[in-house]
């Protein structure tokens, strides 16, 4: 807590700052109000292309609010954000002012991020199929039968290809999550963004959805992921971003955010969450 | 006292013919009142603020005033105003606007109904504004307000009876001038009753159906 | 339109008030009676119930009206008219506000009640105590909706001849050819009848809010 600089270590060294390194999902300075209370208070975070970043953190603390941002559900208050270094939403010229960018070029943008919900957010009169192949048909303009195969192949990924009939009532939650997961892959999103994947189902249903996130963490996606699965965290992050109080107090490997010598804020929150897989960190 | 349906049921033409222009009135007016009562609903949601609180006013006062004196107002003082109807169009007109104040409410809600996430799920999966109301929002709400909508009908159905006081001859007009001319007003009273009670379970049982058969699609529980 | 005028509609307006709420309570009484034979296990109570319930819910409240208005003379019963439109208005609500109870009995969750059975409360302290007042709150909306219904159905009364707001309008319309005048000033004397019935009952709602189910 010696000072507010968002993180004790920076992802990569400046001798790899080639036009590879530019992160997947750059946030600069953002900052989001709610009325009077400041949800963000000036984030700065750079996502790397091809690796999971878990976000974690107390409730409240604005996880969910910055994932939101990164998607542009919410708009960010001040600062900027950029996808592969295009700018979303916002575009900040030479002078520091932000310009509202016309909505076809958010849309050009939006469409590269991928979006699962905490409560899956499935559309209730589709089955399983018909949500994955909603927008393959009627934005992306795919002819029916391509798009039933590509949805078909996504919901066979996700493992419930004998459920693509189903509609989303006489699903699970783990499989209405998986099929919402497979609906977001179906479009082949550069990356994926998951908020509180697992938050709503019961303990038994997290497991299958876990290991589906674990499956597209090992193909190379990249993943920005907000959870309490702090087990989960630790063993498939390969970032993680500790944020309090609408601040990011801690950015680094796993390694360098659990290990020694421990972040009291962050000891206190690991406290907390011994039953979600933080007891063998401690 | 006995009952004899026999000295009314001799006039079944006349009784067809007052079924007849019930049947036909209420379904007009209660699918042009739900045409009309969702594009005030569509006005109030995405229309300006100055429209909302017009259409608001419009639709409170006529929520808050009895049919029958709405009715009165469009009849007996139309004319006034230049507007000179016969009775089966005025019936027709103020039937279908009052239905029309009552759809307006069951669509708003149902607007409202529909989970914000189903909204930015369509939102990140780059669908437009018009392909999210036409594919996500308008599909979910009908499912929502199906109940109420069947309820709504057959509220319309028992208010056409109403018409029959500005002289719509209707299935109580009629049944009620035979029942005058065959001395027999309670008889007639009882079957006319009898037959709104059939019409109404029937528009009851066909909703439930309907209810049932788009069971499937309802909200996953989370 | 002279303030003498003026005065006949605010009291045929009182007048309506005064009948729709007598023939509110009265239902209320007969609906509680025929929600409890609803609920009944009995066949024999539950059987009418539903009839009773499915009939009054099912015909228009003009034929009901018209129904009673000429059915009791030929039965014998000799009445006002005022009292027949009573009657009818409350055997209609009635069918209403049973249905109502029933739905707000029906959705105390089944938890309180075996909460309230492991701590010892006996079958009828439980009713009480527990299912009665939490049914009430969530009946309150429906009660204060079916009393707005009750006010503006009771301007059907006027065809049985009774001189409620509706009534005394049409007569001075009549007498004065001045319809639009005098169904317009009804109608706004309806709307802020119903208009303070529905605030108050946001009102109370807000004020009992303490147990929310």
């Amino acid at each position: 807590m010696n000072s507010t600089a968002p993180s004790p270590v920076r992802a990569g060294d400046p001798a790899s700052q080639t036009a590879d390194a530019v992160p997947a999902v750059d946030v600069k300075g953002v900052t989001k109000r709610f009325g009077a209370t400041e949800v963000l208070q000036g984030i700065d975070l750079s996502v790397p292309a091809g690796a999971t970043t878990c976000l974690i953190g107390p409730s409240g603390s604005g996880k969910s609010t910055l994932l939101r941002c990164i998607a542009f559900l919410e708009e960010a208050t001040t600062g900027t954000i950029a996808i592969h270094g295009d700018p979303l939403g916002f575009a900040e010229g030479p002078d520091g002012k932000r310009t509202r960018l016309s909505p076809q070029a958010i849309r050009t943008v939006r469409s590269r991020i991928g979006m699962v919900f905490q409560q899956f957010n499935l559309w209730p009169h589709m089955t399983a199929l018909g949500n994955v192949c909603e927008a393959l048909v009627t934005v992306r303009k795919m002819k029916r039968k391509d798009a039933e195969e590509r949805g078909m192949a996504q919901l066979t990924r996700v493992g419930l290809a004998n459920r693509a009939a189903h509609y989303p009532s006489e699903l699970s939650g783990g499989q209405q999550q998986r099929v919402a997961i497979a609906r977001a892959l179906a479009l082949d999103p550069e990356i994926l963004l998951f908020d509180e994947p697992t938050a709503s189902l019961d303990p038994e249903l997290t497991g299958e959805v876990l290991n589906v996130m674990r499956d597209l963490a090992s193909s190379g996606m990249t993943l920005l992921v907000v959870t309490h699965e702090i087990g989960f965290a630790a063993t498939v992050g390969q970032r993680i971003a500790f944020l309090d109080h609408g601040r990011l107090l801690l950015n680094g490997s796993p390694r360098e955010v659990f290990g020694e010598p421990r972040h009291p804020r962050l000891a206190q929150f690991l406290e907390t969450y011994l039953d979600r897989g933080a007891a063998t960190l401690l | 006292m006995s009952l004899d349906f026999g000295l009314i049921l001799k006039q079944m033409p006349d009784i067809l013919s007052g079924l007849w222009v019930t049947l036909w009135m209420w379904i007009v007016a209660t699918l042009l009142g739900a045409a009309l009562g969702f594009l005030v609903a569509v006005g109030r949601r995405y229309g300006p603020a100055p429209l909302d609180w017009l259409l608001k006013l419009c639709v409170e006062m006529l929520r808050g005033t009895p049919f029958l004196v709405q009715l009165f107002l469009l009849y007996f003082g139309g004319p006034f105003i230049g507007l000179r109807l016969e009775p089966i169009p005025a019936g027709l007109l103020g039937l279908t606007v009052y239905a029309a104040a009552y759809f307006s409410e069951i669509f708003r809600a149902g607007f409202q109904a529909v989970p914000k996430g189903h909204v930015e799920a369509a939102d990140m999966a780059g669908l437009s504004r018009a392909q999210i109301l036409r594919r996500i929002i308008l599909p979910e709400m009908t499912m929502l307000v199906l109940p109420q909508c069947v309820n709504m009908a057959i509220v319309l159905i028992k208010e056409t009876a109403i018409l029959s006081i500005i002289t719509v001859p209707e299935m109580t007009m009629v049944i009620g001038a035979i029942g005058s001319q065959q001395y027999a007003f309670v008889d007639a009273m009882f079957l006319l009753a009898i037959i709104y009670w059939v019409l109404v379970e029937i528009c009851g049982f066909l909703g439930r159906l309907a209810e049932a058969r788009l069971s499937k699609f309802r909200f996953a529980a989370s | 339109m002279s303030w003498r005028l003026f005065d006949l509609m605010l009291w045929a307006a009182g007048y309506t008030v005064l009948l729709s709420g007598i023939s509110i309570a009265i239902g209320l009484t007969l609906g509680l009676l025929v929600c409890a034979a609803k609920l009944s296990t009995s066949r024999l109570l539950s059987a009418p119930a539903t009839v009773f319930i499915s009939f009054f819910r099912g015909v228009p409240l003009l034929v009901q009206l018209l129904l009673i208005y000429n059915l009791l003379p030929q039965i014998g019963i000799m009445v006002p008219s005022v009292v027949a439109a009573i009657l009818g208005l409350s055997l209609c609500t009635a069918a209403y506000q049973a249905e109502n109870l029933r739905g707000g009995f029906n959705s105390v969750p089944k938890g309180l009640l075996e909460a309230a059975d492991m701590v010892g409360l006996s079958p009828w302290q439980q009713l009480t105590r527990i299912r009665a007042p939490i049914a009430f709150r969530l009946t309150l909306p429906a009660l204060v909706n079916e009393a707005i219904l009750i006010l503006k159905a009771s301007s059907l009364i006027s065809v049985v001849g009774v001189i409620e707001l509706t009534r005394m309008a049409q007569n001075l319309a009549a007498s004065t050819y001045k319809p639009l005048l005098f169904y317009s000033v009804a109608g706004g004397l309806y709307l802020v009848i119903c208009w303070t019935l529905a605030g108050g009952g946001a009102l109370a709602e807000r004020l009992t809010r303490t147990h929310r189910a």
